[in-house]
Order: structure tokens, then sequence, then C-alpha cells
């Protein structure tokens, strides 16, 4: 592909607080749940009241996810909307699914199943901007967000000049307890900031809204550039190791290039192995994970391209939320991110500071 | 110069027949697939007509060759047997020999089989063999456990726009060709019908209780359908290499949102002119090229009006011979687009144009009027094939007649 790919805006709600403010002096939040909630913000600065009421909370925070990285890049209408999304709004859909059982499929009402539809965000933000061009939903697990990106990236190499890609995911209490009946989380309860501390089987599940205005040029605000995204389905251990090593070669990046790795590491030590491979080829390179900020969702990758466009741009590191640092790297141009999910959906990212 | 994309193997199932030859056949002699369902467990089941694959989801895990093996939801099995017709027309025995991707499209991925468990799921005393579809309540399930099955290990991806889920996987299965980063990629849908889907559209109160009529003025809303399609798409090169048998060319496509409304298409058509204009565009085409429209056609009040304008906004006076097949087929959403871009390449191979069935009277809206007899000998070089979704999603595809 032809034509590079850079971040000039962008926004995250997150169980952190990102969406707004100076990230070095926000601490970092703390539960002991297994299960981390988005901080959110006020709504009522992006939609109309009227609106606001209708809409279930994860459209609530993917339209404002959107619309907060568009006012940051300065670009009110796009040249197209892609998304990801591995769930789509689960309150929306376990919603319908009761009605359906509770009035016997009689006289329903029909907003749970509108809003259940994984598109609903992506139309909901180009009837709000007036974007009649490309829209696009990916809902592939942890492929949802990166086809969304490597979609953009092709929209890009065609001629667009900008697109809004973005990632949405919420966790209901519900479905928390829906996934534990197949051990994906923790038995014991933790709290996030000593994630790493518990390496048993299961993790702790997280949940969030990120949105990316890209574009094919760069400016002097622009937050980094994304060089590089390989997807990996179901790799082995050598094909991992093996895929790694292409990627930086065709990124023409040696690994002793690579300023810091940010990993998707989640103390499940049913995937630990994966991680390994990293350990061992990038074995001199610092390393930080991002799950205990996030926790882990299917599109957690938009989390780590937020807060590793963030980290280059500000060339600082919110110390405060990476109590396992020991020494911050002196400076930050590349920028490699390595997240799997659940061991089935592997990508690697490669940010450039400009 | 990007890479032409040619269509080079075809698989489908649905209520109308087992695979493509199957749905020809029942396309020409006017063979509709609506009913009443025995599948579904609904209080509609003999008051809302849905197209229904015969199958039971075991019949369905026999055909697909998966019999005894857990975990395959209605959805993968129906997507299932349509692969490995796809697979077999491309004349692919082994997808490792040549680096494949897969492009899926789902609405409510294994839906059909969680919704009947879901209230045990959620309830902690109760345990058993239902845990085993806790993981196919996603879109990505069916496209994993395809994949898987097949031997599919290289880019994998599911969309879902609504109804023009499959329409948009052909679109980028066709752009990651033409970028470079494949030479080969499968593309399509699968759709299961739910007692979810059903309650959904009846609640939007966009259901016929009878046969759909599209573009008839008294039509009354659409009929649910289930099935599942995919297509092979090639590169020039990788057909050259091969010495591929072609069967019709990708030429155009086009993506395009209305930023109207959440569910209902505006009544000027804007969405659905601007992605045929643009689809037709891209393929170099002009109007006068096209010969058959393969609409979008739900029979829904607004979606007929709508792409009707659409139609005659692009054509104006010379609108080329289009149908709706939805009558047949019922409206399978994700599996609609591809299922559609199907019969496209089957007209311009047999050079057909079908029937759209219980139509009776013109829109008052519109001048224009669908055909409803079959027509052979019909000379097809160009189809544009429709898929307009909730969202204002809208999808134009262009097939054209393959040259050598």
């Amino acid at each position: 592909m032809k034509g590079k790919c850079y971040i000039q805006g962008m926004a995250a709600i997150s169980p952190q607080q990102t969406f707004e403010g100076d990230l070095s002096a926000q601490p970092i939040v703390i539960s002991s749940s297994n299960m981390l909630s988005c901080v959110e913000p006020d709504y009522r600065a992006f939609i109309p009241g009227n609106s606001l009421r209708r809409m279930s909370r994860i459209l609530k925070m993917g339209l404002t996810a959107a619309l907060k990285a568009l006012q940051d890049s300065g670009i009110e209408t796009p040249g197209a909307i892609v998304t990801g999304t591995g769930k789509g709004s689960l309150q929306d859909t376990e919603r319908f699914i009761k009605e359906i059982r509770d009035y016997n499929e009689q006289a329903l009402n029909p907003t749970p199943f509108i809003q259940s539809t994984y598109n609903a965000v992506n139309g909901l933000i180009a009837l709000q901007q007036k974007c009649t061009q490309y829209n696009n939903t990916f809902v592939h697990r942890g492929f949802s967000f990166e086809n969304a990106l490597l979609d953009s990236m092709l929209l890009l190499h065609e001629g667009k000049t900008d697109v809004l890609a973005g990632a949405f995911e919420e966790i209901t209490t519900e479905h928390f307890y829906i996934k534990s009946r197949i051990g994906q989380w923790k038995s014991e309860n933790i709290s996030n900031d000593t994630l790493y501390q518990h390496f048993s089987p299961g993790t702790i599940s997280g949940e969030g809204a990120a949105f990316f205005l890209l574009s094919s040029t760069s400016t002097n605000k622009t937050y980094a550039e994304l060089a590089g995204l390989k997807m990996l389905y179901k790799p082995s251990l050598e094909k991992l190791d093996t895929a790694l090593q292409t990627f930086l070669k065709q990124q023409g990046v040696q690994p002793e290039e690579i300023d810091l790795v940010l990993t998707g590491r989640n103390a499940d030590i049913n995937y630990e192995r994966y991680y390994h491979v990293l350990d061992t080829r990038l074995g001199n390179i610092p390393q930080l994970p991002f799950k205990h900020l996030c926790g882990e969702y299917d599109t957690a990758g938009a989390f780590a391209l937020w807060l590793g466009a963030q980290l280059l741009k500000t060339q600082q590191l919110p110390v405060q939320w990476f109590p396992m640092l020991q020494s911050p790297p002196a400076k930050l141009r590349n920028l490699l991110i390595y997240n799997n999910f659940f061991g089935e959906q592997h990508v690697f990212m490669l940010l450039k500071a400009i | 110069m990007a890479e032409r994309v040619y269509i080079t193997g075809m698989g489908m199932i649905t209520a109308i027949g087992d695979d493509v030859a199957g749905n020809l056949q029942s396309l020409r002699s006017k063979q509709s697939g609506l009913g009443f369902t025995s599948h579904l467990d609904t209080i509609y089941k003999e008051k809302l007509p849905v197209a229904e694959v015969k199958y039971t989801t075991l019949q369905l895990s026999e055909i697909a060759g998966v019999a005894g093996i857990d975990g395959y939801t209605r959805t993968t099995l129906l997507g299932l047997i349509a692969m490995r017709e796809a697979l077999a027309q491309a004349g692919i025995t082994d997808v490792q020999q040549e680096p494949t991707a897969f492009i899926n499209a789902s609405t409510v991925g294994g839906m059909c089989d969680t919704e009947n468990v879901y209230f045990d799921i959620v309830n902690p005393d109760k345990t058993g063999d239902f845990l085993k579809f806790i993981d196919t309540l996603d879109c990505a399930d069916c496209t994993q456990r395809i994949a898987d099955t097949i031997g599919i290990t290289e880019h994998i991806a599911t969309i879902s726009t609504a109804c023009s889920s499959s329409a948009n996987a052909l679109m980028y299965g066709a752009r990651l060709i033409k970028a470079g980063l494949t030479r080969r990629v499968i593309c399509g849908g699968t759709e299961a019908l739910t007692r979810f889907t059903l309650n959904g559209f009846n609640s939007l109160k966009n259901i016929d209780k009878h046969p759909c009529r599209p573009f008839d003025n008294q039509r009354n809303g659409l009929n649910l359908g289930e099935g599942a399609a995919y297509m092979v798409l090639e590169s020039e090169s990788l057909v050259k290499e091969n010495n591929s048998v072609v069967l019709a060319e990708l030429s155009g496509y086009a993506n395009t949102n209305e930023a109207f409304h959440p569910t209902s298409p505006s009544p000027d058509g804007d969405g659905a002119y601007a992605a045929m204009k643009d689809a037709l565009a891209m393929s170099g085409r002009t109007i006068a090229d096209v010969q058959y429209v393969n609409v979008h056609g739900t029979a829904t009040l607004t979606n007929d009006v709508s792409e009707g304008k659409a139609l005659q906004r692009l054509f104006g006076e010379t609108v080329p011979k289009f149908s709706s097949t939805k009558p047949f087929t019922g409206h399978t959403l994700a599996a609609a687009g591809a299922i559609e871009a199907i019969y496209s390449v089957l007209a311009i191979r047999h050079q057909l144009v079908f029937p759209n069935l219980n139509f009776t009277e013109r829109m008052e809206e519109l001048y224009v009027a669908p055909e409803t007899q079959l027509l052979e000998g019909y000379p097809i070089q160009h189809v544009i094939s429709n898929s307009f979704g909730f969202g204002g999603n809208n999808a134009s595809l262009v097939i054209s007649n393959y040259e050598g």
C-alpha cells in the first residue's frame, strides 16, 4: 500500500480519566470487582438532551468519543467512518431478548432492536455529522478495530484525505457472568493496579470507546504515524515469532530501534506463552502492559493505540499509571504494540513519532 | 494499475435451493421459498411467512460434513455448506495452496441457537450442554468456525452493516486484492432465521403477513429468509497464473451512507442513487451499458419508494429491466448481498432476467415497474446489484460479463 496514515485527532472514554484534562495529573482509577467500567463524561456537551434520553449507553459512549475525536482534529465531516466492535450494544441485545420473552413476542418496543444492530453507532455518527460517504462496521472479536484500521488505511491509499476510525465496547454484569462460565475472568477478585501480581487462569474485563481521525498528511498537531499493522489468526508460537521479525523488517525498523513495547499482557496464565515470544525476541526493549488500565475486551487494541499515540506526542509517561515502570525511556520514537484476544486474534502495530 | 477482480467460484444455500444450480432452477420455474416455519419457535409460526431452508439443523450438519461435532450453529452450518460449494466450483481442494483471505458477514451471529438457551446461560442454577453455545453469541464465531473447518489461516474479518453486510464483504475483499494485500479472498455472508430478528422487524411493522410484493402499490412489508452465499474472488494475475475459470468480473462497487434516519431511507433515494452512480463510474461503464438491476426491493413502504426514485434519477427515461428476487428467498439480511450477487452472475451467464413475483399494480410514486416475467435469452453484459440497510448503509455492486 502506498500513502501514509497519521493520527490527527483522537479521544478515548475508558475506565481511566482519559477523556479530558492533563493525563499526567490523573490518578489511576482502581476497581476490585474484576470488571472495569468506563469513567463516563457529561454527554450533554456533545448530544442534545432529547436524543440522549433515547440512546443506550454504548451509543452515547461511541458517539461522544467520535465527536470529541473530530473536534480534536478540527475536521467536522470526515471522508469515511469505519468502526469495530466485538459485541455492539449488549444492553440493547439483552433487553430485546428479555422483552421477547416477557411480552410473549407482542407489542414490542423496536428501539432496543434498532440499537442492538452493530452498525447503529456508525449510522448515528454519519447522521449527526452529515457524512454521506463510505461507512463500514467490523465485528470480529480481537480483529474488529484492527480491520477498521486496515479499511481506513486502504481508503487513504485509494485517495481519501481523511477517515474517522474507532471502536466501542461495553461490558454488562450479565455478560460478565456469561463469560465467567467459560473461565474468561479470574476466580479471585483483584485490584486492577495489582493485576500482574496475580498470574492465574483468566483476566479482568473491561470496556471502552476510542476514535481517531486518520489522515494521509501530517501537520504540526499530528499525534503519531501509524506506520504498520499486522493481524495473525491463531498463529503457532513459531509463526508469531517469524511474523514479528517479518513485520519489523517490512517497516525497516531494527529491533533495537524500538523504544517501547505496549503489550496486551493480562496476567492470564492460559495465554502468557505468546508474550514470551516477545520477551525472547525483544529482550532488551522496555515493555509496558496496558490491560490493568482498560481491562480485557474485544477492542482493547484501540485503547492501546490511543495510549501509544498519546505517549509519542507528549513524550511523557503518566508514571502514576505504571507502578511497574523501572526507568522511563529517554526518548520515544518507535513504539510497538502487541496484543492478542484470548490467544485467537494477534495484532502488531507500529507507531512512529513525528 | 490496480488489478482487476474476477469471480471464480460461487456457492449458496437458500430456501429455494441447496446449491447454485438448485437456486437457478427455482428462479426459472418461479418457485418461491416462502412458507411457514418448521424450525423457529415463535407465536408467529403460522402467521408470518418466512423463506426457510427446509433442513433441520441436524440435517444441515450432515450436509456440511460435520455431523456429531459440537458447537456448530445453524448460521455456521449454512455458511459452511455454501463455502464448500464455492471452493469446489473454484477448483480449490487445498485452501492453503494460495494464501486465502475470508471476509464474512453476519447480523446476529449464532443468535438462532443462543436465543433458545439464553435464559439457562444467565441462570447460575443451571448447568449443562448449553454452555457450548456461550461463545457463539457474537458474529465472529461463525466466521472462525468456517475458517477453521476448511483450513483458512490468513486474513479473516466479519462485517455487520445490517442488510448490506455481505455486499460490503465483497467490496472489502475486492479492495484487499486491488491493494495487493491478497490475491485470493472468499467473501459473502450467512444468516439463519431467529426469533430475535423476526420480532425486531415485526416490532417495526415491517413484515407482511402475505408473500411480499416488491414495487407493488399495495406492498406491505418484507418477509425474512435465511441462507448463505460466498464468492471466490481472485486477482487477474492469479487467474492467469492458475488458468482459473472466470465466471464474471466484479467491476465496480460503492458504499455510501444516507445520513438521513436510523431505519428509514430518504424519500428521494439519495443514498441509493449515490451508491449506484459511484459503482457504475468505478466500473467505467455508463447507464446505457446496464441491462439489468437486481434491486434491493424489500417491499417495505419506504425502501421501494426510495430505490425506485433513485433508479429514475439515475436512468431517467431508460430504466433497464429490474426485479427483486426477495419473493423467492425472503430478505436474508447479511446473506442477501452475496446471494443476489450470485443471481447477478447467473443473469449474465444464462442471459436471464428473473421475474419479480407478486407484482400487479405500479406504485403511484413511480413511472417504472419491475419485470414480472422470466426473460430468457435477454442480452445482459452488466448488472447492478443493490443492498441497502439500517443505519443508512447502502452498497451497490456492478457485475460484468468476462470477455476473456
